[in-house]
């Protein structure tokens, strides 16, 4: 502390800056960024707000993803000339969804929300969960119907063939082995989705990145809390790997020979 | 037991089944039988409704099939199906396989279906595998499981398409002798096949399909002593 403000002090002034080695600079420079005024509590709540917007944006995005993949997956394997009506009204909506979400920038997306949609809202950090929720619901979607479509179709013959209905052949046949095969690209797709979280700073939700931001707005040294929040993201992504390939190894039971 | 009149199928503008009608009676074994791209497998897949009729009229033990109303998945669970590519269900269990049927369906509880699947299992040799995942068994071992999947339904009428295709030669024969069996205890059949050895033993009466069309029919002994068609010569000169 006493060397801190003693150095800090040799540091301000051009004439007596060369009394200062590099490696007392850096202590300088990283007590400023992580120690004074207890600043490690603000990046910490960060990252509780990252955590929370992402777990809040992966949950909704799972349900947006699996109600589209459902509607899409069972329209377009619906019998030739048995054509539901309704389940056509909704594959339409669940396209220009996909379509719309995909087609966009998720930054604009932000601000659109943010600024246009819920303008009188000061809840940001909850706009950008939801945001976020919707835009990984496109996403999944698409993930999880491509996972239904690539199943072999001799699975869903084979159930239906044994009198079982399409729903409970979905549900005990071809979900199961699809949701196996869809893991990785899941997996990833929230690992993309954590790093997203940051983008929420755009309509000024309180997570990570914006502690950095206020911080060496205080302090003008850029890089200690910009590398240290990179190493966050880091570990939690690494973290978030590792559960991963723990419930793949998991689910691989069924391939043992 | 099972009556088609009129039935044709196209994929788009190709004609499958050209305006066929047939009738199998209870107890029968009918073999089906054709050069590949005859329309038997799509015949054979019309009739628990795998593939949609384009027109035509199927009826099984009094019910219209081909009816949009009818609850297919009540008619299906009389109507058991083998498949070239066995199809067993990848991420259970055998003894899950054989049950989940029985079990979803209602037709069973978990205990009888277990029993049945145990009965079952040793009727083709195969309990002790009643705890591995398919992709631990052979081709063969597959298939006889597959079949008494079908047969845990209690099916009325079973409908076979290519069960041995896609086999090991020397696996063949394994599943041959399980449906050999199950033609001996009465069970009303419909398979298409290229096995022309079993077509005679077992088959009460054997069509053959060409171009979409039933294009002869005849017992086994009428029909590959005397094939009548220029046709049948020509299949039967190829294929024995």
């Amino acid at each position: 502390m006493e060397n801190y403000l003693l150095w800090q002090e040799l540091m301000r002034d051009t004439a007596t800056m060369d009394q200062v080695s590099w490696w007392q600079e850096f202590y300088v420079y990283f007590y400023q960024a992580f120690i004074e005024g207890d600043r490690w509590m603000q990046y910490l709540r960060g990252v509780g707000t990252t955590l929370v917007v992402t777990a809040m944006a992966l949950v909704l995005g799972i349900v947006l993803g699996v109600l589209v993949a459902m509607v899409r997956t069972a329209h377009d394997q619906q019998r030739a000339g048995k054509h539901n009506p309704i389940l056509g009204f909704f594959n339409g909506i669940c396209k220009v969804y996909v379509t719309v979400i995909r087609g966009t920038p998720m930054m604009v997306q932000l601000l659109i929300m943010g600024f246009v949609i819920f303008s009188s809202s000061r809840s940001y950090t909850m706009i950008g969960a939801l945001t976020l929720g919707i835009n990984s619901g496109a996403y999944v979607a698409e993930i999880i119907r491509g996972g239904l479509m690539s199943l072999d179709p001799g699975q869903m013959e084979a159930g239906r063939s044994l009198g079982l209905s399409y729903g409970k052949t979905m549900r005990f046949i071809v979900i199961p082995q699809a949701f196996k095969a869809i893991l990785p690209s899941l997996g990833n797709e929230f690992i993309i989705l954590l790093k997203d979280t940051s983008l929420i700073t755009v309509i000024g939700g309180k997570e990570l990145v914006h502690a950095a931001q206020s911080i060496y707005g205080r302090t003008y040294g850029q890089m200690f809390p910009l590398i240290g929040v990179a190493c966050v993201y880091l570990v939690l992504v690494m973290i978030f790997t590792w559960l991963v390939g723990i419930l793949e190894r998991r689910l691989r039971q069924s391939d043992r020979r | 037991m099972i009556d088609v009149k009129n039935l044709s199928k196209s994929f788009g503008d190709h004609m499958v089944l050209d305006n066929l009608s047939e009738h199998i009676y209870p107890g029968e074994k009918v073999v089906i039988i054709g050069p590949s791209g005859s329309g038997k497998s799509t015949f054979l897949r019309c009739l628990n409704l795998l593939e949609t009729p384009t027109t035509g009229v199927i009826t099984f033990d009094g019910d219209e099939i081909t009816n949009p109303k009818v609850d297919i998945n009540r008619i299906r669970q009389k109507m058991g199906m083998g498949f070239q590519h066995v199809n067993l269900f990848n991420n259970m269990t055998i003894r899950k396989n054989i049950t989940l049927a029985p079990v979803q369906t209602g037709l069973m509880t978990k205990d009888e279906a277990n029993e049945e699947a145990t009965r079952l299992l040793q009727r083709v040799d195969l309990l002790e595998k009643a705890d591995a995942y398919p992709s631990q068994l052979s081709g063969g071992q597959k298939q006889r499981i597959a079949i008494v999947r079908a047969l845990a339904m209690k099916p009325k009428v079973m409908l076979f398409d290519e069960p041995t295709s896609a086999l090991d030669p020397e696996m063949v024969g394994e599943v041959l002798q399980v449906m050999r069996e199950l033609a001996n205890d009465g069970m009303t059949m419909a398979v298409v096949t290229h096995e022309m050895g079993f077509a005679r033993e077992v088959g009460t009466r054997i069509l053959f399909m060409d171009g979409g069309k039933i294009l002869e029919q005849n017992t086994p002994q009428e029909f590959f002593a005397h094939p009548q068609e220029q046709r049948t010569i020509d299949f039967l000169k190829s294929v024995l």
